[in-house]
C-alpha cells in the first residue's frame, strides 16, 4: 500500500477510460439524460398523487402519513448512495483485467470480522427500532375515531360503483324486522342481506364531506373486496363483504379529492372510480338538506314525465328514484349485489358510470373557458350545489355549460360496450338496445330533473 | 450428524430379479427421447426443470409484454378488460411458480448432490415424479389459454372474487389445479432434498462445511416443506367451493374472505424467500470464486439465512395492512417486516465485505452476481418503506408495490439465476458461454430492467394502482408508463441473448472440435468442480473425503514454508478422471412420468365431467402400484459404466 494513492488514482483513470469505450455505458447515460429532461418537460397534474409535491392541497391525514415517510425515504436514500456507490467503488477499484490474472497472486484471505459482522447486525436493528416508535404512533393516530354523534359515513363497494350512505335521522344505518332504527350496529345483518335505513341519505360515486372535519367511514363491500382509497384525503382500506371496516378522511380546503379502487375486483376494476367532493361546512349543509328531499315529479305530458315512464318501465327494477313513497320492502332488482346505484338525486353529481364519465360539460366556473378538457380535473366546488340548475340541454358551442346527454344516452343504451360488466351473470348493467333515441332524449331530460 | 461412510448399496450378482410382469421391469440402456423421458439422474432433472422454466419464461414474458404494450399509453383498447385480467393474472402466476421456483429446483437438482459428494439424490424416482409433476401443473395451467381463457382473479387470486359467482369461467379451475398438481412436485422435492442433504453429504462434510448455496436450498426446502400444505389447503376449499358448491368463502352463507387472505399469505410470504434464497446461495459461490478469497463470515451467511427462513413466517400479514385487521396486528407485523431487513442487509454487507481487498474478476457470472447485490438492494430499501405500516396504506396495490417485487425477483433471483448459469454451464454442458456476449446481455438486462420498473416506483407514488387494464389521460401517468414500455422491450430483447449467447457457444465449441473445457475452468472452490465436465453420469468416481470449507480450493492452495499461499496444483491435475467403473447407480423408470400425467386427467375430470376422474384414478392407483411393485433395480442387466462416454447433448 505504499503508493497506494497514486496507484489507485492511475487505476481509476484507466477505469475511466474503459468507462468511456464502452458502448453499453454510453447508451445508458444518453438514455439517464433523455429521460430526465423529458421529465422536466412533463408538466401533468397528478390528482392522485401520495406526496403533495405539487402543492395541490392534502387532508391532515395524508399530510401526517407524509411526514412520517418523509425521514424514511431520506435514510433509504443515504443506505441506498452508500450500498450502490460502494458496491461500484469496490468493483472498480478491485477489478483484475483477465491478463492480469495470476492464480499465485492472491488477496489476503480474510474469513470475515466477529464484531464487524455483530455492529452491521446490532446497527440496523437499533435505526429501524427507532423508525417503528414513530410508525406505531402513527398507526394509530390514523384509528382514532369522532366522538359519538359526529358525522358517519357508510361506504360500500360493488362491482363497479361506490354507494355512500349518510345517517341523517342519527338512528344508526341498519333497520331492524320491524322497520324501526336499530342504533347498535354489532347487532345487524351485514351488508349482503342487510335491511339499510331507507331514511338515510344514499347517494353513489361522490362523497360529499364538509372542510375541516374528520368524517368517519364504515367500509364494507356487497359482492367482492374492493379498497377505498383517496390519496389526498388518507390512505386505503378495503371494503370486505361481511365485514364492516372503519377509517376516516378530512380535508382542508373545498375542492374534488380524485381516488380509485385499489384492491383487484373483477372484470371493471380499472374503471372503478370516486372522488370526495369537501364543501363549506355551511354548503354541506345545503347540499344534504337537499339529498334528504325526495324527488319532484316531473308535469304530466311533458318530455320529462314521458321519461319518467320509460325509467318506470326498463330502469326502476334496479335504480332507485325515490318520490317519498319508495316501498322497500318490493325492492328485490336481480343482481347480486341486489343494489345499483341510487338515482334520486343523479342531477347533483359531476359524475357517473363509476366515475369514469362527468355528467356536465363545458364552462363549468364561468371563465368562458372550456373546462372539460381531459386535462383539466378541477372542478370549481364553489358551484357544485348549482351544477344541475344553468346546464343548458342544447349546447351551440362547446364552450356552453350543459348536460353530457351524447354520453349519457350511449351509457343507456349499450353500458356494457362502454365499460365492460357480466349483465348475464348478475353483475353490472345491461344494454336497452330497445330504446328509441326519442325514449333516450326524454329520459335524460327525465334524469336532469333529478336535483 | 450421523455421516455415512458408503454409498447406499444392494447386494450385487448373487440374487436374481423378480419381475413380476414385463411391464415392471425398468427401461434399459435407453437412448434419446425415452432416456430423458425415464430418467432419474439428477442432473438430467435439473437440466429439464431448466428447460422447461425456459418454455414457460418465454410464455410469462410474452404476457408482460403485452402488459407493458397496453399501458404505453391511456386509454388504449389494444386489450380487453377481460384479456388484460387474465394475461397479469397468467403473467404473475407463471413467473412465480412455473419460472423462479422450478429454476432455483433446477440448480438445487443439478448442484446440490455435487456439492455434498453424492452421487445422486436420496430418493431418484421421486425426484424425476417431482419434476413431471410439476410440468403436469404447468402445462395444465397453461391449458387453459386454449380452454376458455387463462384465470383472471390476480395472483393471488382473493376469495370471494374467486368463487364461481364472480368468476364463472373455468380459468380460475385451471389456476387451482394446475397449482395444486404442481405443488405436489414442490412438496416431494422438499422431502428429498431435505433428505439428500441431511443423509448423503461426503465423509468430513459436516452442517458448517456445506457451500452457502447448500445451506440456502436447505431452508428453501424446508419453506417449501411448510408453506406449500398452506396453500394446498387453502386451494383444496376453494375446490370444493368451486366444484362441489361448499361455503368456505361464501359471504352470504356467513364465510370471512380474510380466511383466503391469510392462508395464501402464509403460503405467499415464506414463497418469496423460497424464490429468493436459491439465488442467495448462488451469489455466494460465485462472488468468493471472483473475488478469490473465501466468502466473509460464513457462519453469518449461514445464520442471516436460518433466520430469514424463520421470520419469513411471522410477516405474512404486511400483505393485509389495509384488509381491515385491526391496528394491533398491523402494529405486530410492521414492526417483525422491518426487523427481517436485518438478517438481508447482513447478507449484503457480507458480499462487499467478500469483495472488499478482493481481486475481482468481473466476467458475465460476476457481473450478475454483482446486478443482484445492488438492484435487490434498490428492491429491499423500498421494502423497508412499505413495511412501515401508514404509508402502506398509500403504497400498498399501486406500482410502488409492483416497482418492489420485481427489484427483489427479477433484480435479484433472476439475475441470481444468470450468474448461476453462466458460472455453471461449462459444468453443466462441457462449454463456456461467450463472454462478449454475456456482457451484452448483462448491461442490457440492467438497462432494460431499471427503465421498465425504475419508473413504476414515480408511478406508484403518483398514485397508479396495479392491475388496472388502462387509466385516464387526466391522472398524469402517460410520460413513466411509455419509457417502463420501451425499457421493457429492451429488457425482453436482452434477456434473449441468452438463447442466442447458448446456441452461438455451442456452435463455436462443436466447429472447434468439442475441446475439453477442463474440470476447473474458474478456479473455483467447491467439491462439483473436482469432477470432468461435463459432470459425468456417475459424479464422482470415488466419493471424496472432505476436510474444509470450500475444500476444493484448499486442496489447490496451501501455505508455504514462509506462510505465504501459493498454488500447489491446479484443479485439472486434482480432478477425478470420470471413470465410472464399479459405480452402481439406480436404474431409470416409466412409472414417475405416468403417475404425474395420471394427476391432470383427474383434474380436467374435476373441471369438465366427473366421469374423467374414473380412469385418472384409475391410471393414478396403478402407476402406484406399478412404481412400488417394479424391482428395485434390474439386477441382472449391467449398470456399471454408464461413465464418461456416454455424452449429454447440450440443451440448445
Amino acid at each position: 500500500m505504499r503508493n497506494g494513492l497514486s496507484h489507485m488514482g492511475k487505476k481509476f483513470g484507466s477505469d475511466m477510460k474503459i468507462l468511456q469505450s464502452k458502448p453499453q455505458l454510453k447508451l445508458g447515460l444518453w438514455l439517464v439524460g433523455f429521460l430526465g429532461l423529458a421529465a422536466a418537460c412533463a408538466d401533468e397534474s397528478k390528482p392522485l398523487n401520495t406526496f403533495d409535491s405539487d402543492g395541490e392541497g392534502q387532508g391532515p391525514k395524508a399530510t401526517e402519513i407524509e411526514g412520517l415517510i418523509t425521514p424514511i425515504f431520506a435514510i433509504a436514500g443515504v443506505v441506498f448512495v452508500l450500498v450502490i456507490g460502494g458496491a461500484i467503488l469496490l468493483t472498480i477499484k478491485n477489478r483484475v483485467k483477465p491478463e492480469d490474472y495470476d492464480p499465485e497472486d492472491l488477496p489476503t484471505q480474510t474469513h470475515g470480522n466477529f464484531s464487524l459482522e455483530i455492529m452491521w447486525t446490532i446497527a440496523p436493528a437499533i435505526l429501524l427500532a427507532v423508525i417503528s416508535v414513530f410508525m406505531v404512533q402513527t398507526i394509530w393516530d390514523l384509528e382514532t375515531k369522532n366522538a359519538e354523534g359526529e358525522l358517519d359515513v357508510m361506504v360500500i363497494g360493488q362491482q363497479w360503483w361506490w354507494e355512500y350512505r349518510y345517517d341523517v335521522d342519527g338512528d344508526g344505518f341498519y333497520q331492524d324486522a320491524n322497520g324501526d332504527g336499530v342504533v347498535d350496529e354489532k347487532d345487524a345483518e351485514l351488508p349482503l342481506t342487510l335491511a339499510l335505513d331507507p331514511d338515510d341519505v344514499v347517494t353513489a360515486n361522490e362523497l360529499v364531506i364538509p372542510v375541516g372535519q374528520q368524517v368517519d367511514l364504515e367500509i364494507t363491500s356487497r359482492d367482492v373486496i374492493h379498497s377505498f382509497w383517496i390519496p389526498a384525503l388518507n390512505g386505503k382500506r378495503d371494503a370486505v363483504p361481511g365485514r364492516v371496516h372503519t377509517w376516516s378522511v378530512e380535508a382542508d380546503e373545498a375542492g374534488k379529492y380524485t381516488g380509485w379502487c385499489t384492491e383487484y375486483c373483477g372484470l371493471s376494476h380499472a374503471r372503478m372510480r370516486m372522488s370526495a367532493i369537501a364543501l363549506t361546512p355551511e354548503d354541506f349543509e345545503t347540499w344534504i338538506a337537499n339529498q334528504a328531499e325526495p324527488a319532484e315529479v316531473p308535469e304530466e305530458d311533458t318530455k320529462e314525465w314521458r321519461g319518467r315512464e320509460t325509467f318506470a318501465a326498463n330502469c326502476s327494477s334496479c335504480h332507485i328514484v325515490d318520490e317519498g313513497d319508495f316501498n322497500y320492502d318490493d325492492y328485490d332488482p336481480e343482481l347480486i349485489t341486489k343494489a345499483a346505484p341510487n338515482l334520486t338525486h343523479f342531477a347533483t353529481r359531476s359524475a357517473f358510470a363509476g366515475s369514469i364519465y362527468e355528467i356536465y360539460l363545458g364552462d363549468k366556473d364561468g371563465d368562458g373557458q372550456d373546462d372539460t378538457d381531459a386535462n383539466d380535473n378541477e372542478l370549481d366546488v364553489s358551484d357544485y350545489l348549482i351544477l344541475p340548475q344553468e346546464a343548458s340541454q342544447e349546447a351551440e358551442s362547446s364552450a356552453d355549460y350543459r348536460a353530457n346527454s351524447a354520453q349519457l344516452k350511449r351509457w343507456i343504451q349499450n353500458a356494457p360496450s362502454q365499460k365492460a360488466m357480466a349483465p348475464d351473470e348478475q353483475r353490472g348493467m345491461p344494454a336497452f338496445p330497445g330504446l328509441s333515441d326519442e325514449q333516450l332524449d326524454e329520459l335524460v331530460a327525465y334524469l336532469a330533473t333529478l336535483d | 450428524m450421523a455421516v455415512i461412510e458408503e454409498p447406499l448399496a444392494l447386494p450385487s450378482g448373487t440374487t436374481k430379479a423378480r419381475r413380476p410382469l414385463g411391464a415392471f421391469s425398468r427401461p434399459r440402456n435407453a437412448t434419446g427421447l425415452v432416456d430423458w423421458l425415464t430418467t432419474v439422474d439428477h442432473k438430467k432433472i435439473g437440466i429439464m426443470y431448466g428447460m422447461a422454466a425456459m418454455f414457460f419464461f418465454i410464455i410469462g414474458g410474452v404476457a408482460a409484454l403485452l402488459i407493458r404494450l397496453q399501458l404505453a399509453a391511456p386509454n388504449s383498447t389494444i386489450l380487453s378488460a377481460d384479456t388484460y385480467n387474465r394475461v397479469f393474472t397468467m403473467h404473475g402466476t407463471i413467473m412465480v411458480f412455473l419460472v423462479v421456483m422450478p429454476i432455483g429446483a433446477a440448480f438445487a437438482n443439478y448442484l446440490l448432490p455435487l456439492q455434498i459428494g453424492a452421487r445422486d439424490v436420496a430418493f431418484p424416482r421421486i425426484n424425476a415424479f417431482s419434476f413431471w409433476v410439476f410440468l403436469a401443473g404447468g402445462l395444465m395451467l397453461n391449458s387453459s389459454w386454449f380452454l376458455g381463457g387463462g384465470a383472471n382473479g390476480g395472483w393471488f387470486n382473493y376469495a370471494p372474487n374467486n368463487g364461481a359467482a364472480f368468476s364463472p369461467s373455468t380459468g380460475i379451475d385451471f389456476w387451482n389445479l394446475g397449482l395444486f398438481i404442481a405443488g405436489i412436485g414442490s412438496l416431494s422435492g422438499a422431502v428429498n432434498l431435505i433428505t439428500t442433504v441431511l443423509n448423503m453429504r461426503a465423509p468430513g462434510m459436516t452442517l458448517m462445511r456445506m457451500p452457502v448455496f447448500v445451506w440456502m436450498t436447505l431452508v428453501t426446502q424446508f419453506l417449501l416443506l411448510f408453506a406449500i400444505p398452506v396453500l394446498t389447503a387453502a386451494q383444496l376449499l376453494l375446490l370444493l367451493d368451486r366444484q362441489f358448491g361448499a361455503n368456505f368463502f361464501n359471504v352470504t352463507q356467513g364465510a370471512d374472505p380474510l380466511l383466503w387472505q391469510h392462508l395464501f399469505w402464509i403460503f405467499g410470504h415464506p414463497e418469496v424467500y423460497l424464490m429468493i434464497l436459491p439465488a442467495f446461495g448462488i451469489v455466494s459461490e460465485v462472488i468468493p470464486t471472483f473475488s478469490r478469497k473465501p466468502i466473509f463470515g460464513y457462519p453469518f451467511m449461514v445464520f442471516s439465512g436460518i433466520a430469514i427462513g424463520f421470520m419469513g413466517w411471522g410477516v405474512w400479514a404486511h400483505h393485509m395492512f389495509v384488509s381491515g385487521i385491526g391496528p394491533l396486528s398491523v402494529t405486530a407485523f410492521s414492526v417483525a417486516t422491518m426487523f427481517i431487513a436485518v438478517p438481508t442487509g447482513v447478507k449484503i454487507l457480507n458480499w462487499l465485505a467478500t469483495m472488499w481487498g478482493g481481486k475481482l474478476i468481473l466476467n458475465t457470472a460476476m457481473l450478475f452476481s454483482i446486478g443482484l447485490v445492488t438492484q435487490f438492494t434498490i428492491g429491499g430499501l423500498s421494502g423497508v418503506t412499505h413495511a412501515v405500516a401508514p404509508s402502506d396504506t398509500q403504497q400498498t396495490d399501486t406500482y410502488y408495490i409492483v416497482a418492489h417485487f420485481h427489484y427483489v425477483l427479477f433484480g435479484g433471483a433472476l439475475f441470481g439465476f444468470f450468474a448461476g448459469l453462466y458460472f455453471w454451464w461449462p459444468k453443466i454442458f462441457g462449454y463456456k458461454l461467450n463472454e462478449k456476449i454475456g456482457k451484452w446481455n448483462f448491461w442490457g438486462m440492467v438497462l432494460g430492467f431499471n427503465l421498465t420498473f425504475g419508473p413504476m416506483h414515480i408511478l406508484g407514488l403518483q398514485g397508479m394502482a396495479r392491475r388496472m387494464q388502462t387509466y385516464d389521460v387526466s391522472m398524469g401517468f402517460n410520460l413513466w408508463n411509455l419509457v417502463s414500455t420501451i425499457g421493457s422491450f429492451i429488457l425482453g430483447v436482452t434477456t434473449l441473448l441468452l438463447f442466442v449467447n447458448a446456441w452461438k457457444s455451442y456452435s463455436e465449441w462443436k466447429a472447434a472440435g468439442r475441446p475439453n473445457v477442463g474440470a476447473d475452468p474458474w478456479d473455483a472452490r467447491t467439491i462439483e468442480w473436482s469432477i470432468q465436465s461435463p459432470a459425468p453420469e456417475h459424479n464422482f468416481d470415488v466419493t471424496p473425503t472432505v476436510s474444509d470449507l470450500d475444500d476444493f480450493w484448499h486442496q489447490k492452495y496451501a501455505e508455504d514454508d514462509e506462510g505465504k499461499l501459493r498454488q500447489v496444483a491446479t484443479g485439472d491435475e486434482l480432478a477425478q478422471p470420470g471413470n465410472g467403473e464399479g459405480v452402481h447407480l439406480p436404474a431409470p423408470s416409466y412409472w414417475p412420468i405416468v403417475l404425474a400425467f395420471s394427476l391432470p386427467i383427474v383434474g380436467y375430470g374435476l373441471i369438465y365431467s366427473l366421469w374423467f376422474c374414473i380412469p385418472g384414478t384409475l391410471l393414478t392407483i396403478i402407476s402406484i402400484y406399478g412404481w412400488a411393485l417394479e424391482p428395485a433395480d434390474d439386477l441382472d442387466i449391467d449398470d456399471h459404466g454408464h461413465g464418461p462416454d456416454q455424452e449429454m447433448e447440450p440443451a440448445v
